[in-house]
């Protein structure tokens, strides 16, 4: 290839007229929304706005009822191979953290390398120990589950998605579940994920984490995105009242 | 799973009693132990009088025939239980995927054999072996006669047992996988199924009980099981009521053992005992 490549610029997702109900109640209206390479997005609103359902929907966790989802500019696969290929590259963390209870941590870690991307099993491990070791939880690698506490769960449930080499990485409320005194080791991997360039959208309420590192925050109620900007913008300076009043209310506490 | 370890059943149905209740506790049991004693007494004392104590009803049982007889017998109950107890957990698995499987035929048709083969007794099934196949040159020895429809009258149940397994299993668990991108089957044979089957091993164990029991219909098909060859022994020595106390006893020790196993490995895996819906 002597020709310089031209590269297209593509949306690492993209959302074009979503919309999906449960029952009578529309849970994602009209979505459209665009997420570029490296970026990082806070998704923040009152429970039952469809944060979660929003970012389920971008690796078919949960399926849409009209619209359209790109990923890479390619319409999200409905089933088969095409959409376990990719789910891979997509990573997922949970609010529950998800850990395969019956494996250890570092069998956790590999399952996906050795079981979708065919990668050895020694290769797969010592690249588990080396995210592990950043996310720093090397010491637990020999554990289950159950053994660790809810914020070492959840920085292996990350390494878990990492070892995918995703492109993307979506977390649903992943401190949501965790003590007080566990959330920031939580975020400070997420922060250094964010710095070193990792494309995220993050349902989260946690404010200081959008301050520091998101590029925008959106604000979802009944299923749509009422507003977005700037954390800047938005925290100090919202436009609507139901984000005002949103803010208000998770500020009282 | 494991968060309740040292709580039982009881203490959570049950309040602990007080010094009143403990009391009241103790004296129902002592009258208790009493009418029991009694009873024992009674059936003994029946005994005599109806001569069933006499030595010729129980003298046979000192002869080393009489047990290599009982023996032979024990080992045709444990072959047709072990082997029909493995079908059945095959039959149960195969018949669980079915009916979790997203093929709606496929799922219909599990469903239909599990119905069927939960709702019929194994009489019935044992006697179509027996007296249907047959008929249609198919030859089968009689320990097939017993063993596959037992084994097929229990898989019913497994299937059960398993889907209970199956559905014990967070639905994070299944997420979880198919975000990494694992297949479906991967998904359930890598990450759902074994954590079914630590569910429901100590339920699985205490059901070979049930083919254990089954498998005393050998007698239809003239297969020598431990009932089959006491019926014999009482034919010889004439000693029917002392023949079945006998073997009554050795068939509770074998499921007592099964039981006590079960629970031990309830115990060891810190998991309740499901029963199948």
């Amino acid at each position: 290839m002597s020709e310089p490549i031209i590269e297209e610029h593509v949306p690492m997702v993209e959302y074009r007229h979503v919309h999906k109900h449960y029952g009578s109640l529309h849970v994602l209206n009209d979505i459209n929304l665009t997420v570029e390479p490296g970026e990082v997005i806070v998704v923040i609103g009152p429970s039952g706005s469809g944060k979660s359902t929003l970012i389920r929907t971008a690796n078919r966790l949960e399926t849409i009822d009209a619209g359209e989802i790109l990923i890479e500019g390619l319409p999200l696969p409905e089933e088969g191979k095409q959409l376990a290929r990719v789910r891979a590259e997509v990573g997922m963390v949970f609010q529950s953290f998800n850990l395969f209870a019956h494996k250890t941590v570092l069998d956790n870690v590999i399952m996906g390398p050795v079981s979708v991307l065919g990668v050895n099993k020694k290769e797969a491990e010592e690249e588990a120990a080396a995210l592990l070791r950043r996310v720093g939880v090397e010491e637990q690698a020999h554990k289950v589950p159950a053994q660790l506490s809810g914020g070492q769960q959840q920085r292996v449930a990350i390494a878990r998605s990492l070892a995918m080499h995703p492109k993307v990485m979506l977390f649903d409320e992943p401190t949501s579940a965790l003590d007080p005194e566990m959330i920031n080791e939580v975020l400070d991997v997420m922060v250094e994920l964010a710095r070193g360039g990792m494309t995220m959208v993050v349902v989260t309420h946690e404010m200081n984490f959008a301050k520091r590192v998101s590029n925008r925050v959106l604000f979802m109620a009944d299923g749509q995105i009422i507003e977005e900007g700037t954390p800047e913008q938005f925290f100090d300076n919202p436009q609507t009242d139901r984000a005002r009043d949103f803010l208000e209310s998770i500020k009282t506490h | 799973m494991s968060a309740s370890a040292g709580i039982s059943m009881r203490d959570a149905l049950y309040e602990q009693p007080g010094p009143k209740m403990r009391r009241r506790i103790r004296i129902g049991t002592a009258i208790a132990l009493v009418l029991v004693a009694i009873f024992v007494l009674g059936i003994i004392r029946q005994f005599y009088v109806t001569g069933q104590l006499d030595a010729k009803y129980w003298a046979f049982f000192l002869q080393p025939t009489t047990w290599t007889y009982l023996a032979n017998g024990f080992w045709g109950t444990v072959k047709v239980s072990v082997v029909a107890g493995a079908i059945s957990l095959a039959l149960g698995l195969v018949f669980m995927l079915g009916r979790t499987s997203s093929f709606a035929w496929l799922r219909g048709l599990s469903r239909a054999f599990i119905d069927f083969f939960r709702g019929v007794p194994s009489l019935l099934l044992i006697y179509f072996f027996f007296l249907v196949i047959p008929q249609y040159g198919i030859k089968m020895s009689s320990f097939w006669m017993i063993t596959l429809p037992v084994a097929l009258s229990a898989s019913g149940v497994l299937a059960e047992v398993f889907r209970a397994g199956v559905n014990a299993v967070p639905k994070g668990q299944t997420e979880a996988a198919i975000s990494i991108g694992l297949s479906k089957m991967q998904t359930m044979f890598k990450i759902v199924l074994p954590q079914a089957i630590r569910f429901v091993i100590p339920t699985l164990i205490s059901q070979l009980v049930i083919v254990v029991k089954d498998t005393t219909l050998a007698y239809v098909v003239s297969y020598p099981d431990m009932l089959q060859n006491a019926r014999v022994l009482i034919t010889n020595y004439d000693a029917l009521v002392s023949t079945y106390f006998v073997v009554a006893i050795i068939y509770i020790l074998l499921n007592y053992l099964i039981n006590q196993a079960s629970i031990a490995v309830s115990r060891r895996t810190g998991v309740k005992i499901l029963r199948p819906a």
